[in-house]
């Protein structure tokens, strides 16, 4: 049975037929071609395939693709572009806080989460919004520092852009 | 051949739970089901219910109880005003549940449907005496939260039945409460053990109305009436603190299983108490130094 949706991808509608048990994750991987969300754990345990639903943190993996019909997703692909990337991006990039690179666009895609709803979260506000995603290589130090700098730029950013 | 179905009223999905509820599987947050490839295969029809307005909301009913529906989300949960006002203990277990990605998504008519003697809002809602609003197609009931589970993954449930919302009665007083829960890791769905504790406080320092549950550590969360007994009407001190997290040791029927050992468990729910009592217990203490009369100058 294919089931007929429509769903906004990083602003762009997208009208696709998915399967009853297909997660949102292998539709935007397999069938949108975005794959930035990585599959690791596929039962909700490591936070690699984050995405945003209507703007909150989500394991594309829990979520089933016909159930994001009508909804808005966000991946690490609508956030940045070369040479124009997304503050969160450019503290990663700068504080070094990739090594392997594969808990990368769900450790973003949380932290933006965060920082959507709390522009000056102290460490322990963005220990606890990272405690779903795992990184194997950093220690998590160089992501709790690049975190704090984007929200510090992201801030800089909309005081700037007052009137 | 798996079919898939967003319903838009209680009433088509009590149809056709009533037509093919043996063969159905409900989906709201899914965090629980997409982790089953097994109850996945075995649904012919996937019902989602998660855009339901009926199954939605958090409001004080006419009849003075805080209604959370069934769809709405722990972290819903954990941030409402009015949760923290009435049933702040549950507020904080549904923090505590998973993390933030499982929190967004997760119901809480999915923790208590999937019944697992590890969810986390169960020991709260226990101590909070809570009832549970089913509805089926021409009836409803509300089912005491103590009377509701039956065994790991089994409720007293119909098949044609689902959960419309939890109800809680209103508190009056001042009212004291903690959840706390060891498990492999902080941002984990999980718990080993967890321990949850409301008591109303007096003036007098006296606790009154103490509830202390336990999650993890018997085939369904359970009520300790042996610590309740050591703290109810009493001023808290360090032994009847001592004595109640005894009794939650004793008082836990724990297994050996993948996640723990039933030793840990009994070993975990008594510190876990006391992780809890012993903060209460300088908070209670310092509220209760009389204040100085005149401040002399620095």
């Amino acid at each position: 049975m294919a089931i007929p949706i429509r769903v906004k991808v990083n602003g762009q509608v997208e009208a696709l037929e998915v399967a009853p048990d297909e997660s949102l994750l292998s539709m935007l991987r397999e069938r949108l071609d975005l794959t930035g969300a990585k599959e690791g754990c596929n039962e909700g345990e490591c936070g690699a395939c984050v995405v945003l639903l209507d703007g909150k943190a989500v394991n594309a993996c829990l979520v089933l693709a016909a159930e994001a019909d009508g909804h808005e997703v966000t991946t690490i692909e609508g956030l940045g572009r070369p040479g124009a990337l997304h503050p969160l991006q450019k503290a990663f990039l700068a504080h070094q806080a990739v090594q392997c690179g594969f808990c990368t666009p769900g450790m973003i895609m949380t932290a933006l989460s965060l920082l959507l709803e709390n522009p000056a979260p102290t460490e322990e506000e963005v220990r606890t919004a990272i405690s779903g995603n795992l990184c194997r290589c950093t220690g998590y130090r160089q992501i709790l520092d690049a975190v704090q700098a984007a929200a510090q730029e992201m801030r800089a950013g909309a005081q700037g852009r007052r009137p | 051949m798996l079919n898939f179905l967003r319903l838009s009223s209680l009433a088509d999905v009590s149809e056709m739970l009533w037509a093919d509820g043996p063969v159905s599987a409900l989906i709201a947050g899914g965090t629980d089901l997409l982790v089953r490839p097994e109850r996945l295969a075995s649904a012919r029809i996937l019902i989602d219910i998660s855009n339901l307005t009926e199954l939605g909301g958090i409001g004080v009913t006419p009849d003075g109880d805080l209604r959370i529906g069934a769809a709405v989300t722990h972290q819903e949960i954990a941030d409402d005003d009015t949760v923290r006002r009435h049933a702040h203990l549950l507020a904080q277990a549904c923090a505590q549940v998973g993390s933030v990605q499982i929190r967004n998504r997760g119901t809480l008519g999915g923790n208590l449907a999937n019944a697992s003697p590890a969810g986390d809002s169960i020991p709260a809602l226990l101590c909070l005496e809570a009832r549970v609003a089913l509805v089926a197609r021409e009836r409803g009931r509300a089912v005491p939260i103590n009377e509701f589970f039956v065994g790991p993954a089994k409720t007293v449930m119909q098949v044609d039945e689902l959960i419309e919302s939890v109800r809680i009665p209103l508190r009056r007083g001042r009212w004291v409460s903690f959840f706390e829960k060891a498990g492999q890791r902080k941002g984990m769905c999980c718990s080993k053990a967890s321990v949850a504790f409301l008591a109303q406080r007096h003036g007098d320092r006296r606790l009154t109305g103490v509830r202390v549950a336990l999650g993890a550590v018997a085939p369904t969360a359970i009520r300790v009436p042996a610590a309740e007994a050591a703290l109810e009407g009493q001023v808290l001190t360090l032994e009847r603190a001592r004595a109640a997290a005894e009794a939650c040791r004793e008082a836990a029927r724990a297994i050996d299983d993948i996640r723990s050992t039933r030793d840990y468990r009994r070993e975990a729910v008594s510190a876990l108490l006391l992780q809890g009592l012993l903060p209460l217990y300088d908070r209670m203490r310092a509220l209760a130094r009389p204040r100085r009369r005149s401040r002399r100058r620095r």
